[in-house]
């Protein structure tokens, strides 16, 4: 009876904190919506002008331009129209591009999920890997290996890192061939849906891949160990091994989890930036993804895309936040009661 | 017994761990073999059935829609796809037939006539006639969206007609050289009566495009690239290549990796440092080729509006053409072509470009301004502006305020910022300060239509019809007010003579060329005397190519000019591959750059080794 009575309370206050979490979220889009708006309209630059820079138009037909854009109207009227549009789902049509929002951010979405969601996949498979055997063997080989190359390349910039590789496997050095594509996602005259086009984009995905997959391991690695370390001073695993439990045991059932916390956190922090794009290995191996885009929209200024975009940012990484709030409630009991 | 079996389970798993790691290894290393094969066969082999010549460029195409894109790599691109009236010449850019076969003037000027090549076909079959090319411009006349890119052209526009399939009259306001300018490509009717004033706006043009260049539109991948295929029954000879591609990349530094390996075959676009070390490249020339741009120091004489009222808070010693007249001297352009631009590009005089042979202009002597910092002190000294209170900074005349300028650079160009380091320090040795401010491309166009500057530096692409180049100085050309608002035009200097404007509107109605050659010149001699423009240099484009895979580059203008980017397309159909293109030579077919050149440098080389080798003998003997 009593026990039936807590768990209906824990799951009332987990509703709770769930329907608390969403409503905050849901607040956070809505602050992102208005601020974009005005945000991007102190940018530097008439849309108009620029997208007719250097040519010879008439005034009055940057001004059919600017009429096209609704830049004529005055920015309360201009407002209405954004925050009405893109609460019922239309993004709008790109100053630049000239075809609707939705439609050029979709193409961009993929290339950026793809690269970013296998390279923070692997990374974090290995760098925990890497971080907790390290910190087990603490002063070992392997430790001291692997903490002088994490290091290594934590300091390492991304683009240089990028650039080194792009040159040892794209292009080649001396009489080691280059076996990798310079960049792209696929070659001209593929069909993406064979295999041959599957195997054409694995080739091209993997070196801008592997470098972020560097990149991240060694922040994982790192964070893994240290916490770890933390763990294994504490008392609870004298009294686990006093048990008579196995080392490999009571690193898996004990210390690990508890040392997760604050790994998790990062990983969520990270792939809330999935979506936004690692801007430096896009530029490095020239793939499409949305980073690129947010910059090619920047220039001119393109007001709809811009503000398509970084809904879409916020928006990832809102959620990620979410997800990273409820997982913890999962992982760390102490959250789940208060 | 629990502890046993946990052991044994250990060992189970142990063992497994290890099995799976090995297995995990050998799909790793087998997954890592399947990648990397097919791009060692895919870089030895060029394909033998197919030639495909690859392109790398930094900027993607915008749209494929004639209507909407701006770029430069676009244009390259239409220009492939469709065809224009009139072309312009590989030697010098002067007007050659293009879709037009040849073409008559009235009299008066007014009236031309085109004759449409007969027997020319659209991509999809169709046959195209005087009534694609009258639906053309007669859209732009008529539309609104479709002024946007090519409204100047149509502006002095009366009527279009087609009588018969092979001939399209124009009739004009006012007679106009122009005329065989038109930079609109041609468009089949059949196609683009289907999309409606309302769709154009938002249409790509990527699917099925129809043309009738000497290329046709396969495929575009937003962000990646543009493949096209050969027209094999392109009115001006079938291409040799089968294919062009255009790659996108995202940095130079990738993009010379590429050339260097061999994935692209044309690299464009490239900064002096790189350039140099690819001159060394097996399999790579490098091409310093003439181009149309400049570089100039823009002062603000005098900001005002269209309608004369002025703006902004230039300083008045400015608008003193004496010392404007004393900077000029005081820019040493020789300079700053070897250190700015590692001596690819020759100092300038007026704003047409020496490529363009006809209408460039040159000061006579005792008219240059010759560097001579001495020469600016006096120029200065003279004018009144002298330095009263000892801080080494010039006073205007009646001691109100020193000569302080603001001198802008540009944040996206590293020539730019190099060209004011220099400059600031010249300016200084003639007593004048300078606060210089480094922004972006687009704060600096809003700053300049304020009027809120003294100096910058920025620099302009020249066309070969110097009419819109020239229009930049005309006091219509400054900024004007739209709902209130001071909006920037093409003007940034505020220049404003009624002489010159007087000249400006004389040639554009004049259309025998070496009459308006005259005039243009007189209106650049007038420039260069007022001086609102120090124009310091005409630099060269940077490009090179895989000499070792395609050979019978076309340069424009011949000799000199670069190889692509181009007002045509003549590399595109006539380069092939070396042996291919040697075996034509010999027929007069296209000019053998590389040939020569290599010719000249094995010749060059070999002498060195001879002379070497005769010092050494003679030290030894010694």
């Amino acid at each position: 009876m009593a026990t039936a009575a807590s768990r209906s309370f824990t799951l009332t206050i987990g509703q709770r904190r769930l329907g608390a979490k969403l409503i905050g979220a849901v607040l956070s889009l809505a602050f992102v919506l208005v601020f974009n708006f005005f945000l991007f309209r102190v940018l530097p630059g008439d849309p108009a002008k620029n997208l007719t820079r250097n040519r010879l138009v008439p005034a009055e037909q940057v001004q059919v331009l600017r009429e096209s854009f609704g830049l004529d109207k005055p920015l309360p009227q201009q407002f209405a129209t954004y925050v009405r549009d893109t609460l019922s789902g239309d993004l709008g049509i790109s100053y630049k591009f000239r075809r609707p929002v939705s439609e050029v951010i979709a193409e961009r979405i993929w290339p950026t999920v793809l690269l970013l969601g296998l390279s923070t996949l692997l990374s974090t498979a290995i760098g925990l890997w890497v971080g907790i055997r390290g910190a087990w063997q603490r002063g070992s080989v392997f430790d001291r290996l692997s903490l002088g190359a994490s290091l290594a390349l934590y300091a390492m910039p991304e683009f240089w890192l990028g650039i080194l590789l792009l040159i040892a496997f794209g292009v080649g050095v001396g009489s080691f061939p280059g076996m990798f594509p310079t960049g792209g996602m696929s070659s001209p005259d593929t069909d993406m849906t064979s295999w041959a086009g599957v195997v054409d984009v694995a080739r091209h995905l993997f070196l801008p891949c592997l470098t972020l997959t560097l990149a991240y391991i060694a922040e994982y690695a790192l964070v893994m160990r240290s916490s770890l370390l933390d763990e294994l001073g504490e008392e609870y695993l004298t009294t686990a091994r006093a048990k008579g439990l196995r080392d490999a045991l009571v690193l898996r059932r004990h210390a690990v989890p508890n040392a997760l916390l604050p790994t998790t956190t990062l990983i969520f922090l990270n792939l809330g930036f999935v979506v936004s794009g690692a801007i430096t290995i896009e530029t490095v191996y020239s793939w499409p993804g949305l980073g690129l885009l947010s910059y090619e929209a920047l220039r001119t200024p393109d007001y709809p895309l811009l503000e398509g975009v970084f809904l879409l940012f916020s928006a990832a990484v809102i959620l990620a936040n979410v997800l990273a709030d409820l997982l913890y409630a999962y992982l760390d009991p102490r959250v789940r009661a208060g | 017994m629990g502890a046993t079996s946990s052991a044994g389970g250990n060992g189970r798993t142990r063992g497994i761990g290890r099995l799976r790691r090995a297995s995990v290894l050998v799909v790793l290393v087998a997954l890592l073999a399947l990648l990397a094969a097919p791009s060692v066969t895919a870089q030895e082999q060029q394909p033998a059935g197919k030639l495909t010549f690859t392109v790398g460029i930094i900027n993607d195409v915008d749209s494929l829609n004639p209507f909407i894109g701006i770029l430069a790599e676009t244009y390259e691109v239409w220009a492939l796809m469709y065809d224009y009236l009139v072309g312009y010449s590989q030697k010098d850019f002067s007007p050659v037939p293009g879709l037009a076969e040849s073409w008559q003037v009235s009299d008066d000027g007014l009236t031309w006539t085109y004759k449409i090549r007969q027997g020319v076909r659209w991509s999809d079959g169709q046959p195209v006639t005087a009534r694609d090319a009258a639906y053309t411009f007669s859209r732009i006349i008529k539309g609104t969206f479709e002024q946007t890119n090519y409204g100047n052209y149509v502006a002095n526009i009366k009527t279009v007609t087609a009588p018969d399939d092979t001939t399209l009259v124009m009739t004009t306001k006012k007679p106009s050289p122009s005329m065989l300018r038109l930079a609109v490509p041609i468009l089949p009717e059949h196609i683009w009566k289907n999309i409606d004033e309302k769709k154009v706006a938002t249409f790509d043009n990527e699917k099925d495009a129809v043309g009738s260049g000497s290329f046709k539109l396969e495929e575009r991948s937003t962000g990646q690239f543009v493949r096209l295929s050969a027209n094999k029954s392109y009115w001006g000879g079938a291409p040799k290549i089968d294919e062009v591609v255009y790659r996108v990349f995202n940095n130079t530094d990738a993009m010379i990796q590429a050339l260097k390996k061999g994935e692209i075959d044309f690299a464009d676009g490239l900064d002096p440092a790189p350039f140099n070390s690819l001159k060394n490249t097996e399999g790579v020339t490098a091409l310093a080729g003439d181009y149309s741009g400049f570089d100039e120091l823009a002062f603000n004489t005098g900001a005002a509006l269209d309608s004369g009222e002025p703006i902004g808070d230039g300083h008045p010693a400015l608008k003193d053409k004496r010392v404007r007249q004393a900077i000029a001297h005081a820019v040493d352009k020789q300079v700053l072509v070897q250190r700015v631009l590692g001596g690819y590009g020759t100092p300038a005089t007026g704003i047409i470009p020496a490529l363009y042979k006809d209408l460039t202009f040159q000061p006579g002597d005792g008219e240059a301004y010759n560097f001579d910092l001495a020469e600016a002190n006096r120029l200065l000294d003279a004018a009144g502006y002298k330095d009263t209170d000892g801080d080494k900074i010039r006073e205007m005349p009646d001691g109100s305020r020193p000569l302080r300028f603001r001198l802008f650079a540009r944040q996206e160009s590293n020539t730019s910022q190099q060209s004011i380091q220099f400059m600031q320090g010249w300016l200084r040795d003639i007593g004048i300060a300078t606060d210089v401010k480094v922004v972006e491309e687009n704060r600096l166009t809003e700053i300049i239509g304020q009027g809120e500057f003294d100096m910058f530096e920025w620099g302009w692409v020249v066309e070969p019809d110097p009419d819109y180049q020239l229009s930049t100085f005309t006091c219509g050309s400054r900024s004007y007010k739209s709902g209130g608002e001071v909006t920037a035009n093409l003007s940034d200097s505020f220049y404003c003579n009624p002489a010159y404007d007087k000249l400006y509107e004389q040639q554009k109605v004049t259309i025998d060329p070496a009459k308006r050659a005259e005039i243009v010149k007189q209106m650049q001699r007038m420039l260069y005397v007022d001086a609102p423009y120090v124009v310091t240099f005409y630099y060269d484009e940077l490009q090179a190519y895989r000499s070792d895979r395609y050979a019978g580059f076309q340069a424009q203008p011949d000799p000199g000019g670069v190889a692509l980017f181009q007002y045509g397309t003549y590399s595109y159909r006539n380069i092939n591959t070396p042996q291919a293109a040697a075996a034509s030579a010999d027929e007069g077919g296209g000019v053998p750059l590389v040939p020569i050149a290599a010719g000249v440098a094995v010749i060059g080389a070999a002498g060195v080794l001879v002379a070497l080798r005769r010092r050494s003998t003679r030290d030894e003997r010694e």
